[in-house]
């Protein structure tokens, strides 16, 4: 099938943690509040609802700088919980209307109806009957922008176009005028960095960048010259890819301290905190990773990662602790100003847990005995075991980033 | 003013097509009509599965909690208005 005759729906929840607040909480309703973290002192606005976002508030900005724009602004801390069993229920109505949904964030999905709407007028009404559905099992408040296009990244910008709750149906034929009428940062894959590099070729538009001879694009881009060169086009040779909330590529956590420190027993308290999430959601899924990144931010937002690849798959968390110790040591320096603000875990190039046997004892002992903590923690949930090293590192839960999994201590 | 609570209550409920509607709660020797249920949602505590009611009255919205492996309804959030 050409890839300019596709239908592609993208479906993005307007203000979407704020939005289920407001359904939750009436009291909520037609006021600016922001969604932040427990520790509303040192958290940033995760979702700013249509109220506060009229009002200056943007997403991902610091609390304090909200309230100074906005002072009425009420900040409220988030239930992951809750937003996660919301995305799980629309993404069910999704479901029901196609198989080729891919969850592209907690709040975006991408569907595929080709087969299903035929056209686009049925596509448009299949939208309509999509938003009604959400209305009635998730509240009237929840609302969404949908965009229709003959490709994931048209349908997306479509999207973006009408806030919120706007319907926006871009045909093959149409896409080159809504690129015109678009900032080439509005696309999905051009961010800042991108934008002034494009500015030091020339480029502002997506019409000089359409004329812009391709094999200069990939001079300075690589390959992701060709991509920005098709996307000028309005194409895009990526279909929509199903997913499943179980089938991660990679395994994350990052934590803002409640306070910034440079105490070494701090930090590996909290990194060992976080290796062990890590660790614990891989080995539920029956995964191993060979690779693990390790960042660190300061407290003057300067930061540092680096990543490492193990020959062995890990799955403990100890081990994972380890790799990532090694990485971050050199940088927790005791000069104040590199007081570390937030450390984060990632374990990468994932594979089948191999559960190979041990040659060592210890080794063998300690696998036996996560396997024991892990049926616990699968019986009982989320804290149920603690290392004594981490006794006194609390995990609050957050509202920011974007994936969930609440099966972690 | 919105306060995280975790106090056990008493609460008058409806069945009606496979679904659990509180109208009524006890919370700290006081009786409160429960006029709306704004939300529903679930959370998993291990393998278990409990639910997690938005309601509102006049001046109040409450977040109640239903452990339904040992029928225990919980007040776990308060926001009054104003």
């Amino acid at each position: 099938m050409r890839m300019d005759s596709r239908i592609i729906l993208h479906i993005d929840m307007n203000s979407y943690f704020a939005s289920v607040e407001q359904q939750a909480n009436p009291f909520l309703r037609g006021k600016p509040i922001g969604i932040t973290g427990k520790n509303q002192k040192r958290s940033i606005v995760a979702t700013a609802s249509i109220e506060a976002k009229r009002l200056g508030v943007k997403t991902a900005m610091s609390t304090w700088e909200a309230k100074k724009i906005c002072p009425s602004i009420i900040l409220y801390p988030g239930d992951p919980e809750k937003y996660s069993d919301i995305t799980r229920r629309f993404n069910a109505i999704y479901r029901s209307f196609t198989d080729r949904v891919e969850a592209f964030s907690v709040d975006e999905s991408f569907l595929d109806l080709t087969e299903e709407a035929t056209d686009y007028l049925g596509a448009a009404f299949m939208a309509q009957a999509i938003r009604e559905r959400v209305r009635e099992e998730c509240g009237e408040r929840i609302t969404a922008s949908i965009g229709v296009a003959p490709n994931r990244l048209m349908a997306k910008l479509a999207s973006e176009s009408v806030k919120p709750n706007g319907l926006t149906v871009v045909q093959a034929h149409e896409v080159l005028e809504l690129l015109d009428r678009s900032n080439l940062e509005d696309l999905c894959g051009i961010g800042g960095r991108i934008r002034e590099r494009l500015s030091d070729l020339g480029i502002e538009t997506f019409a000089q960048l359409r004329e812009f001879p391709v094999d200069r694009l990939v001079e300075a881009f690589d390959s992701y010259g060709v991509w920005l060169h098709e996307a000028a086009w309005g194409r895009e040779i990526e279909h929509v890819t199903t997913s499943t909330p179980d089938s991660p590529k990679s395994y994350g956590h990052s934590y803002t301290l409640p306070e910034n420190t440079n105490d070494l027993t701090i930090l590996k308290r909290y990194l060992l905190g976080l290796a062990d999430k890590v660790a614990w959601r891989m080995r539920r899924d029956g995964v191993a990773a060979c690779r693990v990144s390790a960042y660190v931010r300061f407290a003057d937002f300067s930061g540092h990662g680096e990543q490492r690849t193990s020959q062995e798959p890990l799955t403990d968390g100890l081990a994972l602790f380890e790799i990532v110790w090694r990485i971050l040591r050199p940088f927790f320096q005791v000069a104040p100003s590199r007081l570390v603000r937030l450390l984060g875990i990632t374990a990468s190039m994932v594979c089948p847990d191999p559960k190979r046997i041990s040659l060592f004892k210890k080794e063998r002992r300690m696998r036996s005995v996560l396997s024991s903590l892990d049926q616990l923690q699968h019986r009982y949930g989320a804290g149920i075991w603690k290392r004594a090293g981490t006794l006194q590192a609390e995990f609050k839960s957050r509202s920011s980033g974007f994936h969930f999994d609440h099966d972690v201590p | 003013m919105h306060e995280l609570l975790n106090d056990p209550i008493d609460v008058i409920v409806s069945f009606k097509n496979n679904r659990v509607v509180p109208h009524a709660m006890r919370w700290n020797e006081r009786d409160y009509k429960l006029e709306k249920v704004n939300l529903v949602h679930t959370a998993r505590e291990g393998t278990k599965r409990v639910f997690y009611f938005s309601v509102s009255d006049a001046t109040n919205y409450f977040k109640l909690k239903l452990d339904p492996e040992i029928l225990e309804w919980r007040l776990v959030e308060l926001y009054a208005d104003g």
